[in-house]
């Protein structure tokens, strides 16, 4: 009887998983941002290999060049190629954005997991350091251990992973207070299974579908904490290009080089919406409720 | 000899509050609103005790609050102020000065000489950020209530500049200093009292009636504080604000063909300097510093710092003025830049230069020069951080390479001695040349013009040449100010003075 159930949800798992790609890809507007994001992390990898000029390449006589076929977003106050520093900005963001949301990943979902399947005091503990973390607003926060460390790419990725810990925690939790009540959880600890098995065969799998979704978003959130770090002053440092410092030095510019900001913030504009809307179907199938409105929507 | 030999300096002006903006809107004043000028300065002063701040906001603010004994004019010789004339004894070690009589502070109390005697006590007795001008000065006294007689340990001819060059020397009133409340609530003796503040908006003063020039032509004067230079240039544009000295370099040309305002671009005696850190390997070695000298695009920097406004100078003092030095002993050489650097046998390089935001030419220039010494081999970091943070790092000799400027200089020992004399007060680089120190030391006594500044020279062209200081450039003072103001004018020294203005 136990062992018929404990295959019943297996079995039934494992086609929800394939509908669930074939559900995700269904979604036009899904399918669209996952192809951008695609494009964008293959310029990301290949821009040392792409780009037309070099990064800190400086030509005075050539600043503030609108776009030619020559600089195709044409040039900044330094005569630099703006296409070649955004193209290599999307190297820089993307890897602070990774680093820093694996961080908070794997941080949070670790503190989540042990908080949510312990409980008790340990829980109440660690979720009022996550309360205290949750009552400063993020950027403050970031600015705050920015400032106590030295500016710079890694304390960027520090700084944004911290600041996102607490969200990630607090999903991987609240995931984990229902999956542990269960009962396919309670028979299997009837069994006798180990904790650690027990975290790594059902609780994690089953927590899997908000992590995803939050990852996606924290993402889209972690380039913007980047790009404002950046144009602050206090991440990416010049002359290493970043969307956000780009965006800065074109404050003073605006009315004699509208080129120098719609680049770098179209492409942040970009990089956001896709994380975002990925984000957004990737919820829409991995949340049961969502899923059925679909399901109930194809089928007629 | 009413003369003055010489004339003094501020130092740097350290602008550390930045203040959120305001969108205000004209203070009223009652029915006299109409006449009350509106000025924005980027930030907030940090105290108004003009003995104690060091930030240029608050003197912007000051100028018109306080008065010196001399003080410079629109060419920065000095003077009468509060001293109506003055004499120096034949050995020149007594300057003998007469106050004008008739003067009240702003709460009606008289002013008399005593009040001289006291502030520029308080200066020397308590060590305040400009006790370095009386360090010549042996004694100041009162004979009677219009007489001043300051002794000095030797002649110095740079007297007059050091008491009246800007307004960190200004007459304070003891009740005001006793009561504490200079800080927030100064009293002086200036064309304009203050008024009120507003903590991170405004601060607001009202035209002194018993001025003793002659009373204001403007009710007051409303200093808005708006860090953001677009914002403040829009407001002038739109009518809301007179005046404004938060003008970027690159909006100039655009600027000057804006007939709804008045643009004022007056060369300065400001200079930006690149320092190295000499108590670092290997920017001990003079060869080395040469190379960098040689290896920096000063074209290139100043066309993108300045856009037109400033002018490439190798050494400290800009051309035009009385002091000025030819000397040209720097061009762009890379291959010379590389020989040096081979003689002195280093090589792979690499530079923590610091930058920071509070002034964003040097996030330019550092790139611009990142991008120069890559030429050479040198792999410069910039790190770019706020201006509180900055200085603490200069004080603790925790760099390689600088840049930053000095401002409100107006006597040639401003320019050099603190910078470059032997343990001088702001030789953050730690240069040391005995052959510098001499003319520098002799210079400060030496009541002959023409000798005085051969001595300059002689000091200025070896401080080049060792590249103590890698000089760029002379930047403009660039403020601009509406139509309906009449009666003001861009100062050199950057002094922001309304007492003559006048709203049409």
């Amino acid at each position: 009887m136990t062992d018929m159930r404990l295959a019943d949800e297996a079995s039934g798992d494992e086609s929800a998983r394939v509908a669930s790609w074939r559900l995700l890809l269904g979604n036009p507007v899904t399918t669209t941002s996952a192809v951008v994001l695609v494009g964008i992390v293959v310029v990301a990898l290949t821009a040392r290999r792409i780009a037309p000029y070099g990064t800190n390449k400086i030509d005075v006589a050539d600043a503030l060049q609108p776009p030619t076929g020559a600089h195709w977003f044409g040039t900044d106050e330094l005569g630099r190629d703006i296409f070649s520093r955004v193209l290599l900005a999307a190297h820089a963001s993307l890897q602070i954005a990774l680093a820093s949301v694996a961080f908070a990943f794997v941080v949070g979902v670790t503190i989540g997991v042990i908080s949510g399947y312990r409980g008790g005091l340990l829980d109440a503990v660690l979720m009022r350091v996550v309360d205290v973390m949750f009552a400063f607003p993020v950027l403050l926060l970031a600015l705050a251990i920015v400032a106590i460390l030295a500016p710079g790419s890694a304390t960027t990725i520090l700084a944004i992973g911290i600041v996102y810990t607490p969200i990630f925690a607090r999903v991987a939790r609240a995931s984990t207070l229902s999956v542990r009540v269960e009962p396919f959880v309670a028979v299997s600890r009837t069994l006798g299974t180990g904790h650690l098995y027990m975290l790594g065969r059902h609780i994690l799998p089953n927590i899997a579908g908000p992590v995803i979704v939050q990852t996606s978003v924290s993402l889209a959130f972690a380039i913007l904490s980047e790009a404002a770090l950046s144009f602050l002053g206090l991440g990416i440092q010049p002359p290493e290009p970043s969307w956000g410092r780009m965006l800065f030095d074109a404050q003073g510019f605006v009315q004699r080089a509208w080129w120098m900001g719609v680049f770098p913030g179209a492409a942040i504009f970009a990089t956001v919406l896709a994380f975002n809307l990925l984000g957004d179907g990737l919820r829409d199938v991995l949340d049961p409720k969502q899923r059925t409105m679909i399901e109930a929507r194809r089928q007629r | 000899m009413r003369r003055p030999k010489v004339l003094v300096g501020i130092g740097l002006v350290i602008a550390i509050t930045l203040t959120a903006c305001s969108t205000g809107e004209r203070v009223d004043l009652g029915n006299e609103s109409s006449q009350n000028l509106i000025a924005a300065i980027a930030g907030e002063p940090d105290q108004l005790d003009p003995h104690k701040t060091s930030a240029y906001f608050s003197f912007e603010v000051l100028e018109n609050v306080y008065d010196t004994l001399v003080e410079p004019d629109e060419n920065l010789e000095m003077r009468p102020a509060l001293a109506e004339s003055w004499e120096v004894s034949g050995d020149q070690l007594t300057w003998t000065f007469h106050v004008r009589q008739g003067v009240t502070f702003h709460d009606g109390s008289p002013f008399s000489a005593d009040d001289v005697v006291y502030s520029y006590k308080r200066i020397i007795d308590q060590k305040l950020s400009n006790a370095d001008r009386f360090r010549a000065v042996t004694d100041v006294t009162a004979p009677d209530k219009s007489t001043v007689k300051i002794t000095v340990a030797q002649p110095t001819p740079n007297l007059l500049s050091n008491i009246g060059g800007f307004k960190g020397t200004a007459i304070v009133q003891r009740k005001n200093v006793e009561s504490g409340e200079i800080a927030t609530h100064p009293i002086g003796t200036g064309p304009f009292a203050f008024r009120s503040a507003k903590s991170g908006d405004s601060i607001t003063l009202a035209a002194n009636k018993n001025y003793w020039g002659g009373p204001p032509l403007i009710s007051g004067v409303t200093f808005r504080f708006i860090p953001e230079a677009s914002t403040a240039l829009s407001a002038l544009q739109a009518g809301e604000i007179d005046w404004t000295d938060s003008i970027p370099t690159q909006r100039v040309e655009e600027l000057k063909t804006d007939d709804s305002i008045n643009l004022g671009v007056t060369p300065s005696n400001d200079y930006w300097y690149l320092a190295l850190n000499e108590a670092r390997k290997p920017w001990n070695d003079v060869r080395v510093r040469q190379a960098i000298a040689y290896g920096v695009d000063r074209h290139a920097i100043v066309q993108a710092t300045g856009y037109g406004t400033a002018t490439v100078n190798q050494l400290a003092i800009p051309k035009g003025g009385p002091w000025y030095t030819e000397y040209h002993g720097y061009t762009l050489d890379i291959a010379k830049a590389k020989s040096l650097l081979h003689e002195a046998g280093v090589k792979d390089l690499t530079i923590d230069m610091m930058a920071t935001s509070q002034y964003p030419e040097t996030v330019t220039a550092a790139q611009i020069i990142a991008d120069n010494l890559a030429a050479l081999g040198i792999t410069v970091k910039i790190r770019s951080m706020d201006f509180a943070a900055w200085l603490d790092e200069e004080n603790a000799g925790n760099f390689d390479m600088l840049m930053m400027g000095w401002l409100g200089n107006i006597d040639p020992d401003d320019f050099y001695y603190a910078q470059q004399h032997t343990g001088g007060k702001s030789n953050a680089q730690k240069y040391s040349n005995p052959d510098v120190d001499g003319p520098l030391d002799a210079a400060r006594a030496e009541t002959n013009r023409d000798a005085r500044a051969g001595l300059y020279a002689r000091a200025a062209t070896i401080v080049a040449d060792e590249a103590s200081y890698i000089y760029l450039y002379n930047p403009s003072v660039i403020q601009a100010w509406s139509k309906s103001l009449a009666g003001y004018q861009a100062r050199p020294d950057r002094a922001i003075r309304f007492r003559t203005a006048a709203l049409n």
